[in-house]
């Protein structure tokens, strides 16, 4: 249409365009490879191992890693390999789990109070100063011990404390958000609220709040680690890998791959997730 | 014209054949495509070109500030010596002392935590090692230079106590602080109101004059380059299209770019349009019904300190006066122009209108009703039937949105048409607004602000709308592509029936497209009428002011 608008192309050369996969960090991508390993063993778990993750066998208790028996048996002669395995379930269904309760709540009320200012957003983010007054861990702890042990309180707990910093998150990007001309434009078309709210502020406010998700699900992931270790977490036999390196505490020096290997497991889900976190938000950085 | 030009003749600055080009992540762009010219001893130089033109670029790279992932070929000459591989210590002794820059956003040049006194005695302790009490002294007499009133006290200001009019003088005072024989200007007016432009460049031709400065002025704006140049660069697509004294460039223009240039400034429009047709008829007021009245109208903002010391008990900064007591009526099928400056409150009255500011006291009524009744489906046909186009053509487009998205979605949204029309409706809007089909699946990142600005104006049609707001819609636009959104504006209002409030800072393109204009300042309507008559017999000083300090664009002898 207009001979000026099109003219910018002979003036820019293209060299040769790299796909997307090239263009992502290499961290990111190395990231990406542990967390997809551990996805294929949890759900590929009975094909890749013949053993119970829960059947007890004591005429094998307490063997060394072995071809038989890759990382060993633990104290009640279950093969630890399996038992990994199947505890990398668990362990990423809490994390997952474990991030959305928390991130629904504090997405709806960051939205919420972000937008709407006023009386809603000093109620609310009064309760985020009631809720940040609490050490997080002992809130959390506190919560677990009143509803009782288990995998669905724990995240219950997470719920009702974790959901404060993505509310802060997306409370502060809806506010500069709902300023922006395409949501006045939007108001001015008769737009409902609700409507603006959940078509065009949220989803430009929601990468920031991906990329937190994804470091958190760390925290969650060793959080529930910890809980299991202290007793308040999974309850065995289920296999889960903070209730495992507990169980091998008493063997530390006897038989050390029963704590060793779900360590490992551990500290390698938290290194993939937080990889793929950073390379997440330098890419969201990249792309402004 | 051409003064200033004592020892003329001999060149200070020869530009040979001087090319620039970025590489970006895997693309090379091409800023600036072998350029020449020659900067005369006491002249100064206008370079006029569209946004990517490569002009600022152009300018940089004399003074070897290019960024790392820009590289330039060609020769610049300073005074006969090659500056193209200087050593950081040498470019040192020519910044500043030889040469300074001024740039276009004087806030974000100026640091916020160093006062005025101390931006311009910088550069004097600096390369003359003055001392501090001396620097000061200087400083003081520097800032008289340039018109700052009350130097004494101003000097111990800090930039965000100071007018954008004011931090520009500061900048320009610290450049020529230690007398550099020439000084870069890059869009040194384009973010101030055309009053304190008016004084700006007042000031640079004096500059030019008495201390015999030699200036580069970039700019995009012809009126501007033509009030103080001696001679022009036009340049366009990173070349350099024609150069010549400013007289021949602007009377006559050899190249078809620098003509469709000089035609698309709304004043030459303006003119060739009377000619053509007469001036606009205004709608006849005495018979036509107000479709919008407006009636002691008044906006208040609560005062910056309020929120803070709200919680504490109550007390408050006053109430900032964004509009007082405005009355007028809108007729229909006028297209009504609302200028002033900056905080003169035509944007408030834009946001009221749309309900997006509720008025603290008076009324806004439409065909009869107090908007502010409004609720419900009321509501939603109100805000069908009034619609707006904004400022920014970036800003206002959801970026997450395509282009069709957002023609489609108040279609979708409000049930306007059966959703099976919805398709053929959206490709009719693009076609109105002239936006070519292969854009539609585009995202507004991927398209040019003029594009941008076309669909924001489609989406507003979308609704159907009786009347049109259109907030500043072609200020962040190119000259030329301004002058394509005028004419598709017009050419709507003639097919549609629109009734539309234009609310501008330029009285040349009020001049061009309205028929009445109301002129406001600091939140009061100073004067309206038919354009004809306010803007050729204003009756109040300060439309004066503002019609004097319009660039004017001097091509009345060319017609």
């Amino acid at each position: 249409m207009n001979p000026n608008e099109d003219i910018e192309s002979e003036r820019i050369e293209t060299t040769e365009q790299r796909s997307i996969i090239f263009r992502l960090p290499v961290s990111m991508i190395c990231g990406g490879i542990i967390v997809l390993v551990w996805l294929i063993g949890a759900i590929a778990a009975p094909l890749i191992s013949d053993y119970d993750p829960i059947a007890i066998d004591f005429l094998k208790i307490l063997q060394p890693p072995s071809s038989s028996n890759l990382f060993g048996t633990d104290d009640l002669g279950r093969d630890m390999f399996t038992r990994v395995l199947y505890a990398a379930r668990i362990d990423i269904w809490m994390g997952v789990a474990g991030v959305f309760a928390p991130m629904i709540i504090g997405i709806f009320f960051g939205l919420v109070a972000g937008y709407m200012g006023g009386i809603i957003d000093k109620i609310l983010m009064r309760l985020v100063d009631i809720t940040l007054a609490f050490p997080f861990f002992v809130l959390v702890l506190v919560i677990v011990a009143m509803l009782g042990p288990g995998l669905v309180n724990f995240i219950i707990a997470l719920a009702f404390v974790a959901w404060v910093p993505y509310a802060r998150l997306i409370r502060a990007d809806v506010q500069i958000i709902k300023k922006s001309e395409y949501i006045q434009a939007a108001q001015t078309l008769g737009f409902s609220p609700v409507y603006i709210m959940l078509r065009h502020v949220l989803p430009n406010a929601l990468s920031p709040i991906i990329v937190y998700a994804v470091t958190d699900a760390v925290l969650v992931i060793l959080l529930g680690a910890s809980l299991g270790f202290l007793g308040l977490g999974v309850q065995p036999p289920t296999p889960e890998w903070g209730v495992m390196i507990a169980n091998g505490q008493s063997y530390i020096s006897t038989a050390w791959w029963i704590s060793f290997f779900p360590g490992v497991a551990t500290v390698s889900m938290g290194l993939g997730l937080a990889l793929i976190g950073n390379g997440l938000s330098s890419l969201r950085l990249g792309s402004d | 014209m051409t003064t200033g030009t004592q020892n003329s003749g001999t060149s200070l600055v020869s530009v040979e054949n001087l090319s620039v080009d970025f590489h970006m992540e895997n693309q090379k762009v091409q800023a600036v495509r072998g350029v020449s010219f020659e900067l005369i001893r006491g002249e100064i130089l206008g370079v006029v070109g569209e946004s990517g033109s490569g002009k600022s670029v152009m300018c940089r790279s004399i003074l070897g500030l290019l960024p790392g992932t820009a590289s330039a070929s060609g020769k610049v000459l300073y005074e006969g010596r090659d500056l193209s591989n200087l050593s950081d210590d040498e470019w040192r002794t020519i910044r500043g002392k030889q040469a300074s820059m001024i740039f276009q956003n004087p806030s974000s040049h100026l640091d916020p935590l160093m006062t005025a006194g101390t931006h311009v005695a910088e550069p004097l302790r600096y390369h003359e090692g003055a001392s501090a009490s001396d620097a000061r002294t200087t400083a003081i007499d520097l800032l008289h230079t340039v018109g700052i009133a009350d130097p004494e006290h101003r000097v111990d200001a800090f930039p965000h106590e100071l007018s954008g009019g004011m931090k520009q003088r500061v900048m320009i005072a610290s450049a020529i602080a230690c007398k550099p024989k020439f000084l870069i200007a890059d869009e040194p007016t384009t973010a101030l109101d055309v009053t304190v432009q008016a004084r700006i460049l007042a000031l640079l031709k004096d500059l030019n004059q008495q201390q015999n400065l030699t200036i580069i002025f970039v700019s995009h704006d012809l009126g501007v380059i033509s009030e103080i140049c001696d001679r022009v660069l036009v340049m366009k697509d990173g070349k350099v299209v024609e150069q010549g004294t400013t007289q021949d460039i602007i009377f006559h223009p050899k190249d078809p770019y620098t003509q469709l240039l000089i035609n698309s400034q709304p004043s030459i429009r303006a003119r060739l349009r009377q000619q053509s047709l007469g001036e606009i008829e205004p709608v006849q007021t005495i018979t036509a019904k107000p479709v919008m009245g407006i009636k002691n109208l008044a906006v208040e903002f609560p005062g910056k300190n309020a929120a803070l010391f709200g919680l504490l008990g109550g007390i408050s900064a006053p109430p900032v006066k964004a509009l007082g007591n405005i009355s007028m009526d809108i007729y229909k099928g006028e297209v009504i122009g609302i200028v002033g400056e900056s905080g003169s409150g035509k944007s408030t009255l834009a946001r009221v209108i749309t309900r997006l500011q509720n008025p603290t006291a008076g009324s806004v009524t439409y065909e009869g009703q107090n908007i502010a009744d409004f609720s419900g489906s009321d509501l939603i046909n109100y805000h069908r039937e009034v619609q707006m186009a904004f400022q920014n053509p970036f800003e206002s487009l959801n970026p997450r949105f395509t282009i069709r998205q957002t023609i489609a979605e108040p279609l979708i949204v409000h049930n306007l048409i059966p959703r099976d029309q919805v398709e053929t409706r959206t490709s009719e809007l693009m076609k109105l607004v002239e936006i070519p089909e292969k854009l539609s699946s585009r995202r507004p990142r991927q398209l040019s602000g003029g594009q941008c600005q076309r669909v924001g104006i489609a989406r507003a049609l979308a609704m159907e709308p009786k009347v049109l707001i259109a907030d500043e819609i072609t200020s962040a636009l190119d000259v030329t592509i301004q002058a394509q959104i005028l004419d598709l504006l017009e050419h709507i209002r003639e097919k549609e029936n629109l009734t539309i409030i234009y609310i501008s800072h330029d009285l040349a393109v009020v001049r061009m497209i309205c028929s009445r204009v109301a002129v406001f300042r600091d939140g009061h309507l100073i004067e309206i009428g038919d354009v004809g008559d306010v803007l050729n017999n204003p009756k109040e000083e300060y439309t004066r002011t503002l019609i004097a300090s319009a660039p004017r664009f001097s091509t009345e002898q060319a017609f």
